[in-house]
């Protein structure tokens, strides 16, 4: 099985083995073993719920250091329209777009036309499409991810159009090589993202295709720094750098696009991943029918609810409402310019979506069949109390990881007494908290 | 006569529209778990809904069975419903006797009977009217994409 790489990391020295980030976990992808938590990489869909319930900060986000962006000759940023949601209500996107100058990038590109253009071409991929429905929104890498695991059946619904973020990318390198005179290897886009799961889909493109981005920073990584910059120089501190891309530095729809252009009743858009299975699970048996087309969103808020911001979402989401109203109608130059390359560019993924193969193909059908007989055997001999002290989330997932062979049924107290000796000496030593 | 691997039953509560659709979602994780590639558990699920539907909508009771082979699933739904008088008639698209209450709660359109031929590799029906329908449906495993 290829090597799976996800977006964040457990610092061992600093897990107390709570169980907090198994019981989050949608998808039942950590066990905690010995007071440590460890992930199976295969079902992790890197939507940073663990993260979120982690009390000791053990469990951090991969993103890239401003040293590593050393060796690019021309930074850009890209900054997710969620960065500009999270500072006061009278700091305007370009103060922000200023400080992210005077924090090193070289420039800052404004994104709304790559917006505008994939959703264009979502709306014409949702009109052309000849079924099966409702399709999948694509641009949260988690719902990409989440389809991929656990509803195999509609890989095929997710939308093959590439990301605006990707787009951006693509753009903005033809654009600097050409005016800087550089070659596009020689220019970083670098993605200001508001989660980890966006980091991931950079660095690891569930497609396989590799990105048109060189990597991505976090809201809250560069907030301080940024705070800082906005504060000390709010007029011009930059002056002489570029800011460029065509037109407004914020958007019509939501962040990350909305597709208010859609028709309303058959068009659903969903946000949180628990609301998002339980829809897809009726999608899934055919239940829902009318529906073209569903924006997904892993968190609540959308983007700007992100694991990686800083301002709370309802702050956050009064903010955003703010610049939208106080964005001015699209110019001719912003409408000339969509058109000119909604014309030009190709906007469709590079590589087909495909479902990933969590059970292993390592074995036969015959043997697949003996192992689910096995777990529902082992199944019987467990309380059914998900307690989680076998290291497990669910009474059910322990008996498929001891079918599977990835433990031994006897972990549950229930079936060996002595064991809670075992873990009150784990947990007394370095204890859950601290002792 | 391929061996058989796994056969499972469930049992359906007719006019429960509340827990409709948890037998086909059972299934599904089940045969996910397995491992079964996309395009056949697709067609094994709509066909298994599509089923359980009817059983919901026009029975007291029934019973969903799956049989996993080596390159097949059989499903078995068998109903004591009121049977079906015209079954060419109810093969047709769109035809439905759903009541009025059915459609508003989004079932019924008459695709039923269409959609489950459709997704299986053999689809037979047997009815006896005031006595009952079971529907035998067969989906290969290896047929699809």
């Amino acid at each position: 099985m290829s090597e799976l790489t996800h977006g964040f990391r457990i610092i061992p020295e600093d897990c107390t083995g709570c169980m907090s980030c198994m019981r989050a976990c949608p998808t039942h992808a950590i066990r905690v073993k010995r007071g440590g938590a460890t992930v199976i990489p295969e079902l992790c869909i890197d939507c940073g719920s663990c993260l979120g319930v982690c009390a000791t900060g053990a469990i951090t986000a991969t993103t890239i250091t401003f040293a590593e962006l050393d060796r690019f000759k021309y930074k850009v940023a890209v900054a997710s329209p969620a960065l500009f949601t999270q500072f006061g209500m009278k700091d305007t996107p370009a103060q922000v777009g200023q400080a992210l100058l005077a924090l090193g990038f070289d420039a800052v590109w404004k994104y709304a036309v790559d917006i505008e253009l994939i959703d264009r071409a979502i709306r014409d991929y949702v009109q052309k499409w000849p079924g099966p429905f409702p399709l999948i929104s694509n641009s949260c890498p988690v719902v990409v991810r989440l389809v991929q695991v656990i509803y195999p059946t509609m890989v095929g619904q997710l939308i093959r159009i590439e990301a605006p973020r990707e787009i951006a990318g693509r753009e903005l390198k033809r654009h600097y090589s050409q005016m800087m005179g550089l070659t596009p290897e020689d220019i970083a886009a670098i993605y200001i993202a508001p989660c980890q799961a966006k980091t991931i889909s950079i660095l690891h493109p569930a497609e396989g295709a590799g990105s048109h981005l060189d990597g991505a920073v976090s809201i809250s990584q560069i907030y301080n720094d940024l705070l800082a910059r906005m504060r000390k120089a709010p007029d011009g501190a930059s002056a002489g750098k570029p800011e460029a891309g065509a037109g407004e530095w914020f958007i019509s729809g939501s962040p990350e696009g909305e597709f208010p252009s859609l028709s309303r009743e058959h068009y659903l858009p969903l946000q949180g991943l628990s609301d998002i299975i339980k829809v897809l699970n009726d999608v899934e048996k055919g239940k829902i029918r009318n529906v073209e087309f569903l924006e997904c969103h892993a968190c609540q808020g959308a983007c700007i609810g992100g694991n990686l911001t800083v301002e709370n979402l309802y702050i956050a989401r009064s903010k955003y409402l703010r610049l939208v109203a106080a964005r001015t109608d699209p110019s001719p130059e912003f409408l000339g310019e969509v058109d000119r390359r909604f014309a030009e560019e190709d906007f469709a993924l590079r590589a087909p979506l495909k479902p990933r193969n969590t059970e292993g193909k390592d074995v036969d059908l015959r043997q697949r069949v003996e192992r689910k007989k096995k777990a529902s055997e082992y199944l019987k001999a467990l309380p059914l109390l998900n307690c989680g002290l076998c290291g497990a989330p669910t009474c059910r997932s322990h008996a498929d990881d001891a079918a599977m062979g990835r433990d031994d049924i006897r972990e549950c107290v229930f079936l060996s007494p002595d064991r809670i000796d075992v873990l009150r000496d784990v947990y007394r030593r370095g204890g859950r908290h601290g002792g | 006569m391929p061996a058989e691997l796994m056969r499972e039953s469930y049992p359906i509560q007719g006019g429960d529209f509340d827990t409709a659709g948890e037998i086909s979602g059972e299934l599904k994780t089940i045969l996910r778990d397995l491992g079964i590639e996309a395009g056949s558990l697709r067609r094994i699920v709509v066909v298994a809904f599509e089923a359980e539907m009817n059983v919901v909508m026009y029975a007291r009771r029934g019973t969903l069975t799956f049989i996993l082979t080596d390159d097949a699933v059989d499903l078995e739904i068998r109903d004591d419903g009121p049977g079906i008088p015209d079954l060419e008639l109810a093969f047709q698209e769109g035809y439905s006797t759903a009541s009025d209450e059915m459609r508003e709660l989004g079932f019924g359109f008459g695709m039923g009977l269409p959609n489950m031929r459709k997704n299986s590799d053999d689809l037979r029906v047997e009815t006896e009217v005031g006595k009952g329908t079971t529907v035998f449906a067969r989906i290969r495993l290896d047929a699809h994409e």
